[in-house]
């Protein structure tokens, strides 16, 4: 097992082919003390400029999110560009979006911890960030589309005097399931790996910080018993949420597939939107990690060009996956039979919306191919940076072709009308401030990194001599 | 009479702190008097100790089964006491039986997985308890009760099988 | 359970609308309004398409100016037996009726998710995208068995079911059964050229039940399954059920 204080490095071995083993964070230990310091230290130090982005933040939220907000609530949904036929729009594509966004946290946290992809350790705690407050925004949308959102309780199944509950026929009911339990879960998710941190934090705090991370870690100290338990919920949470991840897109995209719109009964949905999901959510974190590395101290060293390699190959085969699943949800209706169906492909690809349309399609098709399949690329934390971006806009864009564009084109020609947003952007831009904001101060108060993993991996790889070259080797320590 | 002292060694790496464990059984204290704090987790198996049961993943099965029930007496329960017909569809619906049953059977498998560690590690606990901050530093602490006289032999024993210190420790808040 | 008569099997409500003889005069349009309490919107709100109108009549024109020939078809609830705006509301506002055989909008139970509205492969459920002012004096003309609704709520034809509700009361009192052709929602009552008729499609020999057995009858979008309960009888020069 490797020590702790020196960095591996065999005599007589050559670099081989992966080049300096030290430009790995796993074959580049530190001592444990020295990665607390740094992370600590990156938390700690808040420079003028943060805050000034803060107010600013915090000014867009109130006029574009809380201001837009309760006028559009005071006015009724007559504010916004909504309309016979298009009943949803924006606020929905955001849900989906901000849902989709929240994918990337729980793939990288459990689906890789499951699979024991080691890349993941100094990043988990980002991305699972990023789903819990892109699970904030999206309840956020949802809560602005509908019409009388003072009511919005009565979608919880309780009793009451009236004996009225809600309807589990509707797919609505479903996702109400779905999304709490997936939001409840992900919190609980992200709590558990923080919890030996926040002792961490707790154990090097003073002042106000101090009896903060003391309350909230509980009293944790890392025996025998702490552990196992914590590490059989871990567990459990790993395997568990890893279903509830896919069921959720799922079960969101069936609030179209169950519908009877032209374009949107299709059975291809459930999959699709799993995989636009991951699409958007590995783009979003390749955004936040290259947030965290530039502007937060040390965090060079845990955020490595490997770790935009890796996501870089996940985003290249997941876009493949994408345009697959595009593919058989285009064949099938331009094949023939449903007119109406042929006609909404027509009206996407040649409409007054084509423009979007065509750009969905280089974002998440054309610029990810061309760009990710480069090793030396990969490894670029801007061009990942600008990859995420153009992903991230070209998956917004996919599901606003999937529900304004395509609401137009009813079944009765004669209620087709087009759709133009009015409020809702300023909305939109509320919620992504809110998300941002939500980021910055989280990472004043909780570590972005969670060191015990990071020290646990670093442990358990060391380099071995396989021949001439030195060959990573990796102990299941877990 | 001699008194008990609560003595901690620490040590930067596993295998000493295995070592000193033989030791300490050599000298004889006992498993179930021992206690090892570390930053990050070792299995019972890398310590040498006997395994420790945890109650978690069985509150978690209960858990499960709270969420099915949940599930049954939305589909079943409540259209039976109060039907409504919608759509021509079926008053008990099987399909958003499964979609429902799943994920109340989920939630109640992660809360109660979340809620057991709670239960079973005894969280949240802000009494005095035995710790020192280097352990979050990465240190592996070994904790056990030794005599007042005994103390000076148990240090000498555990400094030369690669301890950084060895000291006693009192029970205080973290 | 609902209605406050009971028969047993109830009664199927049902609508014929003949396009041979409708003349897109649009009565029915503003009869409905009156009698539902239709709010008036207002023309910004109708330029993006926002209109109230629990039915409206749909225009197509076929031809070259100036051999235009233009077919009139008044779209409203079709009612559907299968419809597919009920499941999809998560807290029941769109139930079946039993006692009546339509499909209910329950005002003060929607929320305002509308997803009603977006599955009505019709399109025509409408809903209150504000609460739209009615000055004095209009607010007299407002029909006192029907309420007002506020902004966030989907609302749609019922099959002028006050109409019906007072009828089956009065025939009740009086113990005899409903008389084909007593119940008559405002859009028929209004119909200038008796285009719509409205009965009991379960009793075979009204006058919507033979009118329904004609060979010109069509149903819309009759393929989805949906059952409607209005039968449409192909005109002279309409272009009905989309070619």
């Amino acid at each position: 097992m490797a020590t702790m204080a020196e960095s591996i490095v065999l005599p007589d071995a050559s670099a081989g082919e992966h080049g300096d083993p030290r430009e790995h964070l796993m074959l580049d230990p530190r001592p444990r003390g020295e990665m607390n310091a740094m992370v600590l230290e990156s938390m700690h130090k808040t420079s003028k400029k943060f805050w000034g982005v803060v107010i600013f933040l915090v000014l867009t939220i109130a006029f574009a999110l809380v201001g837009a907000w309760g006028y559009m609530i005071a006015n009724g949904m007559g504010v916004t560009g909504l309309t016979r036929p298009e009943y949803w729009g924006i606020f929905i594509v955001n849900t989906v979006f901000w849902i989709g966004i929240s994918h990337a946290g729980t793939f990288i946290s459990a689906l890789l911890r499951v699979m024991k992809y080691e890349v993941r350790r100094p990043f988990t705690r980002a991305a699972e960030l990023m789903t819990t407050f892109g699970l904030v925004q999206a309840g956020i949308s949802i809560f602005m589309h509908l019409g009388r959102v003072w009511l919005a309780y009565w979608l919880v199944p309780y009793p009451n005097v009236r004996t009225l509950w809600p309807n589990f026929h509707s797919p609505l009911m479903w996702d109400f399931m779905a999304i709490n339990t997936y939001v409840i879960a992900s919190t609980m998710y992200l709590f558990l790996p923080l919890l030996p941190d926040l002792a961490m934090a707790r154990d090097r705090s003073t002042g106000w910080r101090k009896t903060f991370y003391r309350i909230i870690s509980l009293g944790f100290r890392g025996t025998e018993a702490e552990w196992k338990h914590l590490k059989a919920a871990m567990n459990i949470f790993a395997f568990a949420i890893i279903p509830v991840m896919f069921s959720v897109h799922t079960i969101v995209s069936w609030d179209f597939a169950m519908a009877t719109r032209p374009g949107w009964a299709s059975s291809v949905f459930g999959p699709y939107f799993v995989i636009g999901a991951l699409q958007s959510g590995i783009a979003a974190v390749l955004i936040v990690l290259f947030m965290i590395r530039s502007t937060m101290k040390n965090m060079k060293y845990f955020i490595r060009p490997e770790h935009f390699d890796f996501l870089g190959k996940l985003s290249l085969i997941v876009s493949m996956a994408w345009a697959y699943f595009f593919f058989n949800d285009y064949l099938v209706p331009w094949y023939g039979g449903d007119k109406f169906d042929k006609l909404l492909l027509d009206f996407h690809a040649h409409g007054p919306f084509a423009w979007v349309w065509v750009y969905m399609l280089i974002g998440n098709i054309v610029i990810p191919w061309a760009i990710l399949w480069n090793k030396k690329w990969r490894r670029k934390p801007w061009l990942m940076l600008i990859v995420g971006i153009v992903i991230n806009v070209a998956m917004w864009i996919e599901r606003f072709v999937i529900i304004p564009v395509s609401l137009t084109i009813t079944r009765m020609p004669f209620t087709w009308r087009l759709y133009h947003p009015s409020i809702e952007i300023p909305l939109t831009i509320g919620t992504f401030a809110l998300f941002m904001l939500l980021y910055m101060l989280a990472s004043r108060l909780i570590p972005m990194v969670p060191v015990w993993e990071v020290q646990e991996g670093q442990n358990a790889h060391t380099l071995r001599k396989v021949g001439k070259a030195e060959v990573t080797s990796v102990s299941e320590v877990d | 009479m001699a008194e008990t002292v609560t003595l901690l060694a620490l040590f930067a790496d596993i295998d000493p702190t295995v070592k000193a464990i033989d030791k300490l059984h050599e000298m004889g204290i006992a498993d179930n008097k021992m206690d090892i704090i570390s930053g990050i987790p070792f299995s019972h198996e890398m310590l040498g100790r006997p395994k420790v049961s945890t109650l978690v993943p069985r509150l978690a099965m209960g858990g499960a089964m709270l969420g099915l029930i949940a599930a049954l007496f939305f589909i079943f329960g409540i259209p039976g006491l109060f039907p409504l017909h919608v759509g021509g569809q079926p008053v008990f619906p099987i399909p958003p039986l499964y979609i429902i049953g799943f994920e109340m059977i989920m939630l109640g498998l992660m809360g109660t997985a979340f809620l057991g560690l709670f239960l079973a590690g005894r969280f949240p606990s802000y009494e005095p308890k035995v710790y020192v901050p280097e352990i979050s530093d990465g240190k592996i602490a070994v904790v056990f009760p030794c005599s007042d006289e005994m103390q000076p032999q148990f240090t000498d024993a555990l400094m030369s099988l690669g301890a950084e210190q060895v000291r006693p420790v009192e029970a205080k808040t973290l | 359970m609902s209605g406050t008569k009971s028969e047993n099997p109830p009664p199927i409500w049902g609508m014929v609308i003949n396009q041979d003889l409708c003349i897109g005069c649009q009565a029915c349009v503003t009869a409905c309004a009156m009698e539902n309490n239709t709010s008036f919107i207002g023309d910004k709100d109708i330029r993006i398409g926002r209109s109230m109108q629990w039915i409206h009549t749909e225009r197509f024109w076929d031809g070259q100016y100036p051999d235009i020939t233009t077919g009139f078809q008044p779209v409203l609830c079709q009612q559907c037996g299968n419809a597919p705006c009920e499941p999809v509301c998560p807290v029941y506002a769109s139930v079946h009726s039993e006692s009546e055989q339509i499909n209910l909008q329950v005002y003060n139970r929607c929320v305002g998710t509308r997803y009603c509205g977006n599955n009505c492969p019709y399109q025509v459920r409408v809903f209150n995208w504000r609460d739209w002012p009615r000055p004095i004096p209009l607010n007299n003309q407002l029909n006192p068995d029907v309420t007002v609704r506020r902004r966030g709520v989907m609302e749609k034809c019922m099959f002028c079911i006050q109409r019906i509700r007072r009828v089956e009361d009065a025939a009740h009192t009086e113990g005899r059964p409903v008389r084909d052709g007593e119940v008559e929602p405002a859009c028929a009552q209004a119909c200038p050229a008796y285009a719509i008729v409205f009965g009991r499609l379960d009793d075979p020999e009204s006058k919507v039940s033979k009118l329904a057995k004609n060979g010109r009858a069509y149903r819309l979008l009759e393929e989805l399954g949906t059952q409607p309960r209005i039968t449409y009888l192909k005109g002279d020069s309409n272009h009905g059920n989309n070619g």
